[in-house]
């Protein structure tokens, strides 16, 4: 099955780039040829074409809730998709709605996508350092996020 | 794992926020917009080698990371004192008309159509780029994807990537075309043409054909008499990479026309403890508060007034619809807020045809590719026109090319104190004392910024196109009495 894992973020944004880190760190855990690893500063129309052809798509986003905690990990499918900081970010139009326009006009974009969220702190501030409740957790966070997008990619078949 | 529910007002930090206050009679007296702010841009600069700035800056904004590109390049350029050669100017020039191809064609169809292909008061579940492809059809709907693809494409080419470009050196680009690219981007830019030509024709067929939305351009609570700014070359046409900034009064007189790296004598910054941002004007005439009108100090640099402060366009098609426009509108200059988006789909065309005359032209494929940096100037100035405005970035470095200090004036900044007049304008047109706000209303007013294409990821990082929002009425004594929010 050939499996997109997309960190989105701006890296030198803080807490922001914790989507693209993730991608980075990850992708030595995942041998399988199939599975490709990209990173993204946008969503919207720009996604479109990144995730056309895949049979499986998992994004990886920071997220900021009220109440959340730093380092919380969110699962998401698209139905339940409320707003990531990318996903619901754009110049041009938003993460639901670039799958509805892909699929009405007939570019082959898998109903397979999952969204991994991370609860962040800071992407107010330039700074290529995450926050020191980001950085604190970093281990925990990748661990969590790790499980989770070993479950999505291997066994989730829906 | 968790699954949640996220209430909206959870993200309100990341909203933009228009608080309306109203008078003792109910109707609108005052409006305010105002935008979260990202820090600390200037000091996540300073002492670093000058030569990273161009890189740095394309992650300042993922909208418009190009312009910031081109704006560096230029400013590195003037740090190292050394003129890049015929072929990198032209390879930076044809890099940026594919950045305004797609930029525009996606605001156009996903942005600005929507109100007129699908209408201002449509449901919203309809009134967006599904429902202008209902509309017109998929066909044109993946002719826009496709478009919008293939622009994008030119920029990977010849940018290294389409979002973080990495493009400019000072004094030049990294790499050059080959025959065989070159022949693939006039193929694409012969499309892009065709293209902007269907563009301006479906304008022309839905939105010149409608009364009710030439009244709403014309007549609507949407105009604004400012002062209007813009590049313009050596015959006074628009440009988008170089040139002289121009700026015409309301009447459409030549106030001003200076280079570039004397924009500190033209522009100033006012500060509103309201907000972050601040309200950029002409230094000469002063501050005189948020008023429109000749003794304004405020100017807006947009598509229009890039038209506007400009004598022509510099290619045919794109001249032929310039002065279609000015004489449908009455002449110059024209003042009427929505009219920017007519004068987009002009600079759409012209983008179109100067990208095919650039990989037409013999010298796009030169091997000559950079200048040799031989001293450091320490100080140096870059301007172009982004999408949305004329962008400035202002470099000082110490004798060994390390930053000391920057300077941005970014497109959307220029625009902020019209952006908050229009808003105010056509709150005050649009809501009336006894009439109920409905999310069509809300639209309405939100029509008057979207308009300008606002990006404020410059400056914010939540809020650019059609941006969610919160607005909020206050009676007389301050209460909050209605609020809508928009995610």
């Amino acid at each position: 099955m050939k499996t997109l894992v997309l960190g989105i973020g701006n890296d030198i944004l803080s807490d922001d780039g914790i989507g693209p880190r993730l991608a980075g760190d990850l992708s030595s855990e995942f041998k399988n040829p199939e599975i490709s690893f990209q990173t993204l500063a946008l969503g919207g129309l720009d996604i479109l074409d990144l995730i056309r052809d895949f049979d499986k798509v998992v994004i990886l986003d920071a997220i900021r809730t009220e109440n959340g905690v730093p380092g919380d990990v969110y699962l998401f499918t698209p139905s339940g998709f409320k707003g990531t900081q990318y996903l619901s970010n754009l110049h041009d139009i938003q993460f639901p709605e670039a799958i509805k326009l892909g699929r009405r006009l007939g570019i082959k974009i898998t109903k397979n996508i999952r969204i991994i969220a991370v609860e962040i702190s800071e992407d107010r501030i330039f700074s290529t350092e995450f926050s020191p409740q980001i950085k604190e957790n970093y281990p925990q966070i990748r661990r969590d996020v790790l499980r989770i997008l070993k479950k999505v990619v291997t066994r989730d078949k829906s | 794992m968790k699954t949640i529910q996220i209430d909206p007002v959870t993200r309100l930090e990341g909203h933009g926020k228009i608080e309306i206050f109203l008078n003792d009679d109910g109707d609108v007296e005052n409006a305010y917009f105002q935008v979260p702010e990202l820090r600390g841009f200037e000091k996540f600069c300073e002492g670093r080698p000058a030569e990273e700035l161009s890189s740095i800056v394309t992650k300042i904004c993922g909208v418009c990371p190009g312009c910031h590109h081109m704006a560096s390049g230029k400013a590195l350029d003037a740090v190292f004192g050394v003129t890049p050669p015929p072929t990198a100017l032209k390879l930076r020039e044809l890099f940026y008309m594919a950045h305004f191809i797609h930029s525009h064609i996606a605001h156009f169809y996903a942005l600005a159509a929507p109100d007129f292909v699908v209408g201002p008061e449509a449901n919203p579940s309809e009134r967006n780029i599904l429902g202008v492809i209902n509309k017109v059809g998929i066909q044109i709907g993946t002719e826009v994807i496709k478009q919008r693809r293939l622009a994008q494409e030119i920029q990977a080419l010849l940018g290294g990537h389409q979002t973080h470009v990495v493009m400019n050196i000072p004094g030049g680009v990294k790499k050059g075309l080959t025959e065989e690219q070159r022949d693939d981007i006039v193929k694409k830019a012969e499309g892009f043409v065709e293209f902007s030509k269907f563009t301006m024709q479906l304008f022309k067929d839905v939105v010149l054909g409608n009364k009710n939305y030439v009244d709403l351009i014309l007549h609507g609570p949407y105009s604004l008499k400012l002062h209007s700014m813009g590049l313009v070359d050596e015959k006074n046409h628009v440009n988008f990479y170089d040139g002289k900034v121009r700026v015409v009064d309301t009447v459409g007189k030549e106030l001003y026309k200076y280079a570039p790296h004397d924009y500190l004598d033209y522009i100033e910054e006012h500060v509103e403890p309201w907000t972050y941002l601040k309200f950029p004007f002409l230094k000469k005439i002063g501050w005189k508060g948020f008023i429109d009108g000749q003794e304004s100090g405020l100017y807006h640099a947009t598509p229009l007034s890039r038209l506007n402060a400009a004598d022509g366009m510099a290619t045919p098609i794109a001249q032929q619809e310039y002065e279609f426009m000015f004489k449908t509108l009455g002449g110059k200059p024209v003042h009427a807020t929505l009219a920017m988006h007519w004068a987009r789909l002009v600079e759409l065309i012209y983008s179109a045809e100067h990208c095919l005359e650039l990989a037409k032209d013999p010298d796009i494929t030169g091997k000559v590719l950079r200048t040799p940096i031989e001293k450091i100037v320490g100080e140096g100035i870059g301007t172009v026109e982004a999408q949305r405005g004329t962008l400035t970035h202002h470099y000082w470095t110490d004798d060994k090319g390390m930053v000391r200090k920057v300077n941005l004036i970014v497109g959307t900044t220029n625009n902020h104190g019209p952006i908050c007049m229009s808003i105010k304008k056509a709150a005050q047109g649009i809501i009336k004392k006894g009439e109920e706000i409905t999310e069509s209303s809300l639209n309405k007013i939100e029509m008057a910024f979207r308009a300008y294409d606002p990006c404020f990821s410059c400056a914010t990082h939540s809020l650019p196109g059609q941006m969610r929002f919160i607005l909020n009425i206050h009676d007389r004594q301050g209460n909050v009495i209605r609020s809508i929010k928009r995610d």
